[in-house]
């Protein structure tokens, strides 16, 4: 009894110790959120706000810097490259798990080696293709080649590999085809790894800034990075305004992240670990 | 072997399966690709469409530019932030695999930057680096430190403080990796290590942390290739500043593209930093036999 009551001791101790820990690496958010509910005078002087002032928030959301347009293009772009992006990664990946064709492994290993590609190493010829193709500086600059991905397909093949072969041979020798074998067998069986991979990917697209730092130059195109990023250009004293613009990109991933979380981190881990 | 007599008549399904996402990364991956890498011998300037080809010169360019060896430098010092983040993910994977209560919670607060990624924690770092009156110098200042260091705005200081940043963010990715690697080990060996009455030190460093080993070298490889692609956070703190002091490598690509329009060297750079992307993933390959045990 003694012992198990010491040792229970020691673990809420441990346990007390890592919360610390673990506040001080959600301070910068907590900081944030605080900082934005802060009127303009508090800013650096107080960790707490003396009231909550929404007067940041409202100036985000409504006047002359507007998040809206940034929302709603962020939501067009990420919500139709990721389900571009699960749909065609999906197909790709039973192909490359299920089927053997000729070259299979080959192409296999093109995909492979494209993952070690920077992606500056294409910025230019993206920038140059682009301008040719009429599609810079529009939204289908970013949803076009986002609707790839290698590593969804990756992570996907792993998965299907994973299925039992049994499952889809006697559907195969019931007379059903592929398609129909990936439609009603796998899709539905798939369905906790093409949520993980929907997931992370809507989080890359909600995020990137880099691909619309170089592709998009009209501020009613901006997404919420480049949006707040603009905002700060322009505002660069407005401190509250930007942690609370801060706080309205961040928001979205961290509700997402919550609901998610089982499968965001048992996705990242079995597909670095046995990846 | 027997069920392949089924599967090869249907070979046409497979590039059916396959060929939307091909054509895809074809268009958008590979064309890129071998694009930039013709670039590489060209002059070739955005302004200027009429471009000749120059061979090697810059390629020997890269050899002969300050800015470039800085570039090399600055990259070397973000590279730190991969090992210093491993070890503490270690740490924090090992405290939270066993003996805590409140494991989803924490885990979750310690993943959140990972998730959060972006220009907006880029702000918020800004802020909280700011040096007359941001929050951090104000506790140094507290703590007795008289003249707290410039942080962002110096450039001896900045890449060291743009590494703090990238150990936070990187900090939970590898925590949760780690954490999946020690939920591997079985606990009838520690048992056993423990009744030879082993200390918990000597079982963690003796025992745990080589079985890991394949982990912390997975983790290290993709780390340092994960951190010399990355961009975003660099951009949006500094963008390369205080003069040129954070200028990675794949800044000074963007920069020497979209700044000078120089897209013919922007192309040899980034063909310099997949090079040594390439040389990391082939001591991974080699690695992978030598030392890491499955």
């Amino acid at each position: 009894m003694n012992e198990s009551a010491g040792r229970m001791k020691t673990k809420w101790l441990v346990t007390v110790l890592m919360l610390i820990a673990g506040v001080f690496m959600i301070l910068p958010f907590l900081w944030m959120i605080s900082t934005s509910f802060q009127s303009a005078s508090e800013v650096f002087s107080s960790w707490l706000p003396s009231k909550l002032d929404w007067s940041s928030h409202k100036r985000i959301w409504t006047g002359n810097y507007n998040f809206v347009p940034y929302y709603l293009n962020s939501v067009k772009i990420s919500v139709i490259s990721t389900v571009g992006a699960v749909f065609l990664s999906a197909l790709a990946a039973y192909g490359f798990a299920r089927i053997e064709f000729k070259g299979r492994d080959a192409l296999f290993l093109v995909y492979l080696s494209m993952m070690m590609i920077p992606p500056q190493v294409i910025f230019v010829p993206k920038f140059i293709m682009f301008n040719w193709m009429n599609i810079y500086n529009t939204h289908w600059a970013l949803i076009l080649p986002g609707m790839f991905s290698i590593f969804g397909v990756f992570m996907l093949r792993q998965f299907f590999m994973s299925v039992p072969k049994e499952i889809t041979e006697s559907a195969f020798l019931d007379g059903a085809g592929h398609f129909k074998i990936f439609f009603r067998l796998i899709l539905p069986l798939a369905k906790p790894a093409l949520a993980t991979f929907a997931i992370i990917d809507f989080s890359w697209h909600w995020n990137d800034y880099e691909n619309a730092l170089v592709f998009l130059t009209s501020p009613k195109l901006y997404t919420i990075p480049l949006g707040l990023q603009n905002f700060i250009l322009e505002n660069n004293v407005d401190y509250n305004g930007m942690m609370a613009a801060s706080s309205a990109a961040i928001l979205p991933m961290i509700a997402i992240f919550l609901i998610g979380q089982k499968y965001i981190i048992q996705g990242i881990s079995s597909s670095a670990v046995k990846g | 072997m027997k069920r392949r007599s089924w599967i090869q008549k249907q070979g046409w399904v497979g590039y059916a399966f396959i060929m939307p996402n091909m054509l895809g990364i074809l268009l958008f991956f590979i064309v890129p690709a071998l694009y930039s890498f013709g670039l590489m011998f060209t002059d070739y300037q955005f302004a200027n469409p009429n471009y000749s080809f120059t061979g090697m010169d810059n390629l020997k360019r890269l050899f002969q530019d300050e800015q470039f060896y800085g570039a090399i430098k600055h990259t070397g010092i973000f590279l730190l932030s991969v090992p210093v983040s491993l070890v503490l993910a270690f740490i924090v994977a090992l405290v939270l695999n066993r003996s805590v209560y409140l494991k989803g919670l924490l885990r979750g607060m310690f993943f959140l930057p990972y998730i959060s990624s972006g220009v907006a924690v880029a702000f918020v770092w800004m802020l909280l680096f700011q040096p007359s009156h941001g929050p951090i110098n104000e506790v140094l200042r507290w703590i007795g430190i008289a003249s707290p260091p410039g942080w962002f705005a110096d450039p001896d200081t900045a890449m060291y403080a743009i590494d703090v940043v990238q150990i936070w963010f990187m900090l939970g990715y590898n925590m949760i990796i780690y954490l999946a690697a020690l939920q591997e080990i079985s606990t009838e060996q520690l048992e056993a290590a423990r009744i030879d009455g082993a200390s918990t030190r000597t079982i963690t460093w003796k025992i745990v942390w080589p079985l890991v080993s394949p982990t912390t070298f997975l983790l290290l490889i993709t780390g340092l290739i994960m951190t010399m692609k990355s961009f975003s956070l660099i951009q949006a703190i500094t963008g390369g500043g205080p003069s040129g002091s954070t200028t990675i490598l794949s800044l000074y690509v963007y920069k020497t593209a979209f700044s000078y329009y120089e897209m013919g060297y922007a192309s040899a750079i980034s063909w310099f930093l997949f090079a040594v992307i390439l040389l990391i993933t082939v001591i991974q390959w080699i690695g992978q036999k030598r030392w890491v045990h499955y």
